[in-house]
């Protein structure tokens, strides 16, 4: 058979081959991805976007949790100073119901006590960020104001509402604990008690029961500070999840899309070959033909 | 038998052939790399031998005609590859620039969504924070952007693919136009027994042309040759053109016209039908899944948004503006109903500090809102099916260009110039030539031999 005399557009064609080929690996190792556009490998630039949504997730709640965090701990030691100013008026409760102090021992007793509450007051009034940790979700307004005509001595202005924030998927926790449950619970109210304590110790009246509902409502209260505790073990836990997570992602997204190197430079440089072994077989075509040799 | 003179006249026969045997080898060298040339051959044969009494004698060569090869059928497949390729080609190039807006996963509406729900998660610890509240409104804002941006570089690919068709329209017309010319001149040189290859030649060219932008099949008739689309509107026929046109359909597109017929949709080669398909089919699929996704998403997250209540604890109202009903332009269309972060609806009670009713918002992220599929679903499938459009007609083009080419290869082998061989024909009508000059200059001395014979000596 005859042969195509011209094969100039077939070495062309080839040449374009070898160079989109190298072209492409060359992308890759500089962009170091496989995949530069979803044509490439569709399957895999689909699961990148899912893969992209989980990444950005797990960093989101990264981010939660050191908020979060920063709120409990807040929370927790409002509460840790809560308990020791507790723990100081039920000493001074005792120093006052000892029946040899005077009277104007006692009201100084009393006025330290009074100190003390309104200590509390202003710990139960903590913020974060400009927020109420202790007012529900009523984050605005203080959620103590003292009140002498309140029995307790102030008058809330909170709700007990508990938000939650995701910290990962599917997975939210509580995030405050309203005043009304920690400081004014019905059954456990410190600031009650420390008011009937405060009126106890200047009338010398009942001392020791208030004494003992103030110990009550202090341990009430110690309890409930468990929940921060629980709560930072929890983010300190699901950090170190997210940060494997977020390893796991990495080298997901990298399998999908990523650029095997050596196999990127490999093909990089047999295509380049190919490049030259094509340019300089078109050189060598039509360097001669018969018309040379009739002279 | 004539004697010396004939032997002069027969040398002469020879010398002439040769010349013209020369002059065909001339022209393919000369047009050895003209696009569409089929080389020429000069076809030697004996001339009418003459009887004399039982003896028969020759008169010498001539050529009988000059031959173009080439194959008719691997013309006729070499054309219809081109339709294909060419078709394919176009195809390919325009999804490539389709699917440039869907390549990252880490920009446009995939990460948009991605970045929206992220700052409702981030709000979610403090949703009384002005600065995370404009982050949400923020991201919602973009998303919606990359939507209407989107949508638009959409729309305005398919009107510039719109002009294209009618470009392409009035170069098939004035190729058809041409051809037809050349039929005409093709018949005339013809009906006077001239030889009409090289026009033969410029027609097939004209109608590679055009097969590279429409479909077109060419059926031999005794004016000639006839086109017509596949599908068998007229282009040409003999030395007469039809026109096609275009005519502006009510939806914007341009409809290919023949004569008063719509064939717009029965175009099924060449660059025309590539641009259609890509203009009518791939377009309009691209751009009624993103109107999908705009719509389905702006409605959930706007219901999510009604249920609650904004930082000044009045219910909350729409967060987009809300898209037509059907959808129809929601990719386009949608933008932000609201400007103030405080009317984001965090709480669920009305109070500031609530943030349940960002789960809500939040949970729009695992709500199916297009045929059951959670908006990132939706966009990766659409990411999917952009990708595996252009990787698969990818294949299909490679597969078709290297069948055009082994074609384009076949025909070279049967209708190339091959210098060598021109040069080997050279060598052998130069020594043709030389022999019957020979010939001639022995005849002449055998003839003045004659002429001086009784002369007593040679003719000075």
């Amino acid at each position: 058979m005859r042969v195509n005399p011209y094969p100039m557009q077939d070495l062309l064609a080839e040449l374009n081959q070898t160079q989109l080929a190298a072209q492409k690996a060359m992308i890759a190792i500089s962009t170091g991805r496989s995949v530069n556009s979803p044509s490439d490998n569709p399957a895999a630039a689909a699961l990148e976007v899912q893969n992209n949504d989980l990444t950005s997730f797990n960093e989101g709640y990264l981010q939660n949790l050191t908020t979060v965090n920063g709120q409990f701990s807040a929370a927790d030691s409002a509460l840790g100073s809560v308990v020791t100013s507790l723990q100081r008026a039920i000493t001074l409760g005792v120093q006052g119901a000892t029946s040899i102090l005077s009277d104007s021992n006692r009201a100084a007793i009393a006025q330290e006590l009074t100190g003390i509450q309104s200590q509390v007051i202003s710990l139960a009034n903590t913020s974060y960020q400009g927020n109420y940790i202790f007012g529900g979700t009523a984050t605005g307004a203080l959620p103590y104001d003292a009140n002498n005509a309140d029995p307790s001595g102030v008058t809330y202005n909170g709700n007990d509402v508990v938000n939650q924030v995701a910290i990962g998927s599917g997975y939210q926790i509580e995030v405050n604990q309203p005043g009304s449950k920690i400081f004014s619970a019905s059954s456990n109210n410190v600031f009650l008690a420390l008011n009937n304590l405060i009126v106890a110790v200047q009338t010398n009246t009942n001392v020791d029961t208030a004494i003992s509902s103030l110990s009550s409502a202090a341990g009430y209260l110690s309890a409930q500070r468990v929940f921060y505790g629980n709560a930072m073990n929890q983010v300190a836990s699901q950090t170190t999840y997210l940060n494997t997570a977020k390893l796991q992602l990495a080298q997901q997204q990298n399998s999908l899309v990523g650029v095997d190197l050596p196999t990127a430079a490999t093909t990089l440089s047999s295509a380049q070959a190919d490049t030259q072994a094509t340019l300089a077989a078109i050189s060598k075509f039509s360097q001669m033909n018969l018309f040379d040799y009739l002279r | 038998m004539s004697g010396l003179y004939g032997s002069l006249s027969i040398a002469l026969s020879a010398l002439a052939s040769s010349q013209q045997a020369l002059e065909t080898t001339a022209n393919n060298v000369a047009n050895a790399n003209t696009p569409g040339y089929s080389r020429q051959r000069s076809v030697l044969e004996p001339a009418l031998p003459v009887n004399y009494g039982p003896l028969t004698f020759g008169t010498g060569v001539v050529i009988s005609k000059i031959e173009s090869l080439r194959d008719p059928i691997l013309e006729i497949q070499l054309n219809q590859q081109t339709q294909h390729q060419s078709r394919l080609d176009t195809e390919l190039q325009q999804l490539q620039q389709i699917q440039t807006g869907f390549g990252s996963a880490s920009s446009g509406i995939g990460a948009d969504i991605t970045k929206f729900f992220n700052a409702l998660q981030q709000l979610s610890p403090d949703p009384t924070n002005l600065a995370l509240r404009q982050a949400v409104l923020t991201a919602a804002g973009n998303l919606a952007t990359d939507f209407n941006l989107s949508a638009t570089n959409l729309q305005t690919q398919g009107s510039n693919l719109n002009q294209s068709v009618t470009e392409s329209i009035g170069e098939v017309n004035t190729l058809t136009a041409e051809i037809a010319s050349v039929n005409q001149q093709i018949s005339y040189l013809e009906n006077v027994h001239q030889n009409a290859s090289s026009l033969v030649d410029q027609q097939t060219s004209l109608i590679r042309k055009l097969s590279s932008l429409i479909d077109v099949q060419v059926i031999p008739t005794d004016q000639g040759i006839s086109l017509t689309t596949s599908s068998g509107a007229p282009l040409v026929s003999g030395g007469q053109s039809f026109a096609l046109s275009t005519d502006l359909a009510s939806n914007g597109s341009e409809r290919v016209m023949s004569g008063s017929q719509d064939i717009t949709n029965t175009l099924t080669g060449g660059s025309l039908a590539g641009t259609i398909h890509i203009r009518d089919v791939q377009i309009p699929g691209m751009l009624g899944q993103l109107d999908q996704l705009a719509a389905g998403l702006s409605t959930a997250l706007n219901t999510a948004n009604h249920a609650g209540y904004d930082l000044s604890g009045n219910l909350g109202g729409n967060l987009f503006v809300a898209p037509p009903v059907g959808g129809v332009g929601a990719a386009s269309g949608i933008r932000l109903a609201i400007t103030d972060p405080t009317l984001l609806a965090a709480s669920t009670d009305g109070t500031p500090g609530s943030n349940g009713n960002l789960a809500t918002l939040s949970a729009v992220h695992d709500q199916g809102v297009v045929n059951g599929q959670t908006p990132l679903e939706y966009y990766s499938n659409t990411v999917f099916q952009v990708g595996s459009t252009a990787s698969n007609t990818s294949a299909d083009a490679s597969a078709a260009d290297q069948i055009l080419r082994q074609l384009q290869d076949q025909r070279g082998s049967v209708s190339g110039v091959s210098l060598d061989e021109e040069a080997a024909n050279m060598v052998q009508f130069q020594t043709a030539y030389q022999a019957a000059a020979r010939v001639v200059s022995t005849v002449n001395a055998l003839l003045s031999d004659a002429v001086n014979l009784g002369l007593g000596g040679t003719m000075q």
